[in-house]
């Protein structure tokens, strides 16, 4: 098998990688399992129905040379529905990140003004 | 070349999320500079990711012509993917805010 067929997949867990250290910011995102999962769950269900829709309507569809051909239900390749839960993530580790220094400097601005 | 089957759909998508906000979670997330600061870097990895998967001489993803706008930018990026990636991330961030813990944001402020 062609390492082409990797490709896909091999982005989807570049962006894991490029996000992983935004989890030390703050209270991270990994930590907070039940939120991470009650916040990307219900909205990757929403959008992986759009997706199905638009495979099954010709809309656009996923070229096989780049794909591993594991199917999942809708006819969409495994890489899709991952992708739906690693954009998310990466998503939520960008904010919680720019939310706890944004937090952090507003702290310190207030404590600086306090002295 | 209608436009309809991905260009409408992404604009409503956007829109559902706006009305979501406005009309039913009311987290004021669109509020935070933390929110507009995250979504700016968001944007400009999303050029980086969704350029390599739709680059017409390899792309991963192909669109049909006749339900996009054509319009493709930068690289060969339809610009509905835009608007998909804005409504799929600030969708998640609306009920990851909505989960907050309370009492942390009254310290905060």
């Amino acid at each position: 098998m062609s390492v082409d067929r990797w490709q896909y997949l091999i982005v989807l867990g570049a962006c894991l990688l490029i996000t992983a250290p935004l989890e030390l910011f703050g209270r991270g995102v990994y930590r907070q399992p039940r939120r991470a999962v009650a916040a990307v769950l219900p909205v990757a269900a929403v959008f992986l129905l759009w997706d199905a829709i638009a495979v099954a309507a010709h809309v656009w569809w996923y070229n096989p040379r780049y794909i591993l051909g594991v199917v999942a239900p809708g006819d969409l390749p495994l890489e899709e529905v991952l992708f739906f839960v690693v954009i998310p993530l990466c998503g939520l580790l960008t904010y919680s990140a720019v939310d706890a220094l944004l937090s952090a400097l507003r702290r310190r601005h207030a404590g600086v003004r306090r002295r | 070349m209608s436009g309809l089957g991905y260009a409408l759909p992404a604009v409503l998508a956007v829109v559902a999320v706006c009305v979501m906000e406005v009309g039913l979670l009311r987290t004021g997330l669109l509020r935070r500079p933390a929110y507009w600061i995250s979504m700016v870097i968001v944007l400009g990895f999303q050029v980086l990711v969704d350029g390599w998967l739709t680059k017409l001489s390899a792309a991963i993803v192909i669109y049909d012509n006749r339900h996009t706008t054509g319009i493709r930018f930068p690289f060969d990026i339809p610009i509905e993917d835009f608007f998909f990636g804005f409504a799929l991330v600030t969708a998640v961030l609306l009920l990851w805010e909505h989960s907050r813990v309370r009492p942390e944001v009254s310290q905060q402020r």
